[in-house]
């Protein structure tokens, strides 16, 4: 942890010209509010650790907290530069809170971070995980027989049966992949807090798999979900 | 220091209101009236007329009179085709600009005709200040609300209107939020808020979590063109209907009808049955009237009742609670009086909603909460609401790329990042758009700009970071950079739908212009107020049960043919535009009754004493 906040990097008050560390809102001389510095991150910014199991109450206190610090509200009569300086941190905060409070937000978050970030892989074309292939393969032959059942005319009612049973071992999975995630997090903050960082890159490559092979899960359902729900039925 | 105020801009009537000793109260004018009805009309003459002056004008003269302004608010004409028949005024304009809409030979855009509402809201405030013995009665600055549902071209329109009516719009604030705010300050509770806000024209559901003063909004959705005026308009179709009546030949009977229209859907609010009723249609021989049971009134509205419960399930959905979560219902706006309104929000919420605070005055109330927060900074509150609705770029093949998600705390940032696609390119056109739909014809368009500036190099090489920011009035700014030069590049964005800086300019020169016209209107009113109060002392007098006995006893022969004349007199002159003449047979009127005057308060007073020893006699009996 100390030498973490070694590391933090320094920035000029633009009105007294004291540097602060980044991690730092107010500037320690002069207490105008800081220029958002552009080195910073969401967890420095809220001043935690970058750990994947996070209290949520307490982020929300600190949420709360900082926003009464920040908010333009306050700043109404403040000089142009300190009402800029609110916004900015205020929008940060908020996207901030926003990422981190979300489990998979943080993770990706922290991941991106780390340097593992995960290719965007947004196309309905992106190439199977290498984890996934055989339960692709099982969905894809269902849910071929059932674009052959809906040519042959079979009832809206028996389709929505083979399709809720296409859906469940995809959800199994699903569950599994958070679990497994919840537990790797652990694994990770357990890592960090040991400072291991040989074994926390290990273990940061693992999460990086389990993640994607957790977004195309969530693809899946919903493809599931559009065809259970009558949408683009002659689609993918 | 000169005041700052909360003002709710509605459909159907806009209110002022400000903070006393941490309590916050609405202003009335200076009959005590607190509505202003939203509604605008400039006569022959180019005198404009506001409130219930111009309603008035909405019967006798409604192709020059405007009203529910803030339906047309950052709209393009293709949006509003469908309704603008039903206007007794003109509406007009380009394809993809702004809307204009035409009272007489004057040709004004629903920012212009809001910021006369403004204005007038503005003087009231003021003179109330000034009654008040304020020795700094101006009002320079106020808060404004808007519905949460509102996009930037509809909260930037309403920006405009504030400049236009000389104030500096400290804050555009939602207004269910408004609501929550005024709630919160009366109760000081924590938990999990649903505020329902069924206003004139507009619908919006707000789910706010209230925890350690902080109101923070969950998330929002609802419809801007849903409100009050859709069930006035299902009562008038039935009524035009039996008349056969058509909105575009028969203006003045159509707004007869809405008159009374409006008035049985208030009544069956409180009755089960009522009628449609017009004494005489103008245009028509003889009255109309037509019984409406609310079963038939229940049946005729549920699909507008209806179509407010889809985005309250999209709210809570968005916000990731059920129903059983929500701690608190909140009904706002003027349509939650309708029973059925109640019935079906209490049946989705599975709770009685609370009512305590006067629905029409609550947005009013908090938007001046809101104005002292930001001029005292005082802590104890904080109001953190949410942008309503993505915010994105056009991206090849017509796609929409989201950059700020719906639902995002505000102040919210993003960026994305372009290049060129040919050697030396210098500009990219960017075309921002506000909506969830995935192509870019689906959604909003806000504003295009060229990113300009862009160093000569080669193709793909230039990263520009575009940089764009919502701020807590929920009005969006772009920024852009090329970072490896570390240039800032110039940005002007071109809106949409709404107006240049360059026009506003011009339009607050116009209205300097016509500053002797609204003076003009203004004095007209007063005189007129002041001599419709000498007709009623008046005409109270002479119907007095002792005044045979009163005239016969103290007055000379002849004094009251003379008093009866000159009221007739005025009376006849009341309707006119001509100020002079009004206070001219006014102040005949007063000269005529001043000796009246006088006998009739000592006629009272004698006879308040000899009632007083009346009473001493009776009681010493005793």
């Amino acid at each position: 942890m100390t030498s973490e906040t070694s590391a933090v990097p320094v920035q000029p008050c633009r009105h007294c010209g004291t540097h602060a560390p980044v991690s730092v809102h107010f500037c320690p001389r002069c207490e105008k509010i800081l220029t958002l510095g552009r080195h910073g991150d969401y967890f420095r910014f809220f001043g935690l650790p970058r750990r994947l199991d996070l209290d949520q109450r307490d982020l929300e206190q600190r949420f709360r907290a900082l926003s009464r610090q920040f908010h333009p509200d306050y700043y109404h009569n403040a000089s142009p530069a300190e009402r800029l300086a609110s916004l900015e941190r205020s929008s940060y905060l908020n996207d901030a809170f926003r990422t981190l409070r979300d489990p998979i937000g943080r993770l990706e978050y922290l991941l991106r971070l780390e340097g593992f970030a995960p290719k965007q892989s947004r196309d309905a074309t992106a190439q199977v995980p290498a984890g996934l292939l055989e339960e692709v393969f099982e969905l894809n032959e269902e849910l071929e027989a059932i674009q052959d059942m809906r040519l042959e005319g079979a009832g809206a009612g028996l389709i929505a049966v083979r399709l809720e049973q296409a859906r469940q071992p995809v959800e199994a999975k699903l569950d599994e992949h958070n679990r497994r995630l919840a537990d790797l997090g652990r694994t990770h903050d357990a890592q960090l807090d040991a400072g291991d960082d040989e074994a926390r890159t290990t273990t940061l490559a693992t999460l990086r798999t389990l993640l994607l092979e957790r977004t195309y899960l969530t693809n899946l359902l919903s493809t599931i979900r559009r065809e259970m729900s009558g949408e683009d039925p002659a689609g993918a | 220091m000169s005041k700052v105020v909360g003002i709710d801009l509605g459909t159907t009537n806009s209110l002022v209101a400000f903070v006393r000793n941490g309590a916050p109260e609405v202003i009335g004018d200076e009959s005590g009236d607190r509505l202003l009805p939203s509604v605008v009309s400039i006569d022959a003459g180019g005198t404009v007329f506001v409130g219930r002056e111009a309603q008035r004008r909405l019967l006798t003269d409604p192709s020059r009179t405007a009203y529910s302004a803030k339906r047309f608010m950052g709209r393009g004409i293709e949006d509003v085709a469908g309704e603008a028949k039903w206007f007794p005024f003109g509406v007009s304009g380009l394809a993809g600009g702004v809307v204009h809409l035409h009272l007489g030979d004057r040709d004004l855009t629903p920012p212009e005709i809001s910021g006369f509402i403004l204005r007038e809201l503005k003087r009231r405030a003021e003179a109330f200040f000034a009654s008040e013995g304020d020795i700094d009665p101006e009002v320079a600055a106020a808060v404004i609300t808007v519905p949460a549902y509102f996009n930037d071209a509809q909260r930037t329109a309403t920006r405009d209107a504030g400049r236009l009516a000389g104030l500096e719009v400290l804050r555009i604030i939602n207004e269910p939020t408004a609501a929550c705010l005024a709630y919160g300050l009366n109760q000081r509770r924590e938990g999990t808020v649903a505020v329902y806000d069924l206003g004139g024209g507009t619908f919006d559901i707000s789910i706010l979590r209230i925890e350690e003063g902080v109101f923070q909004v969950l998330s929002t959705n609802g419809d801007t063109r849903l409100g009050g005026d859709d069930i006035d308009r299902l009562l008038i179709e039935w009524a035009n209907a039996d008349l056969g009546l058509d909105p575009s030949t028969d203006a003045e009977a159509v707004q007869a009808v809405r008159k009374a229209a409006i008035q049985a859907k208030w009544d069956l609010s409180e009755f089960g049955e009522t009628e449609i009723r017009v004494d005489s249609v103008p245009g028509r021989k003889g009255g109309y009237s037509r019984p409406v049971t609310r079963a038939d009134f229940e049946r005729l509205i549920a699909p507008v009742v209806e179509r407010t419960l889809r985005p309250c399930r999209l709210a809570l959905e968005d916000a990731g609670l059920g129903p059983d979560q929500i701690d608190e219902v909140v009904l706002v706006g003027g349509s939650t009086r309708i029973p059925m309104v109640r019935r079906e929000v209490a049946a989705l919420f599975g709770r009685e909603p609370q009512t305590d605070l006067n629905p029409d005055e609550v947005v009013a109330l908090g938007a001046a909460v809101q104005a002292d927060i930001l001029v005292t900074g005082r802590r104890e509150m904080l109001l953190l609401d949410v942008t309503p609705l993505s915010l994105g770029i056009e991206t090849m093949g017509g796609i929409t790329s989201k950059i700020i998600l719906r639902n995002s705390t505000i102040p919210a940032s993003g960026s994305e990042m372009f290049t060129t696609f040919v050697d030396n390119q210098t500009a990219v056109d960017i075309h921002i758009v506000q909506g969830e739909r995935e192509l870019v014809s689906d959604n909003r368009s806000l504003g295009r700009f060229k990113l300009s500036g862009i160093p000569p190099m080669p193709a793909g090489l230039p990263r520009i970071q575009v940089r764009f920011q919502i701020d807590a009035n929920g009005i969006l700014s772009v920024s852009a950079r090329e970072l490896r030069t570390d240039i800032e590049q110039a940005i002007d964005v071109k809106p949409s739908y709404g107006l240049t800086d360059d026009e506003v300019e011009r339009m607050l020169l116009e209205s300097f212009e016509h500053a002797q016209e609204d003076i003009d209107a203004r004095m007209l009113i007063e005189v007129r107020n002041e001599a419709e109060t000498l007709i009623a002392a008046t005409d109270k007098t002479l119907r007095r049960p002792d005044f045979t006995e009163i005239a016969s006893t103290m007055l000379a022969p002849g004094e009251v043919p003379v008093i009866q004349a000159a009221l007739a007199e005025l009376r006849a002159v009341m309707g006119s535009a001509d100020r002079e003449l009004i206070q001219g047979r006014a102040s005949a009127l007063n000269q005529a009754t001043q000796h009246l005057a006088e006998v009739v308060m000592n006629w009272t007073v004698q006879r308040a004493l000899a009632g007083r020893d009346a009473d001493e006699v009776h009681a010493k009996g005793r």
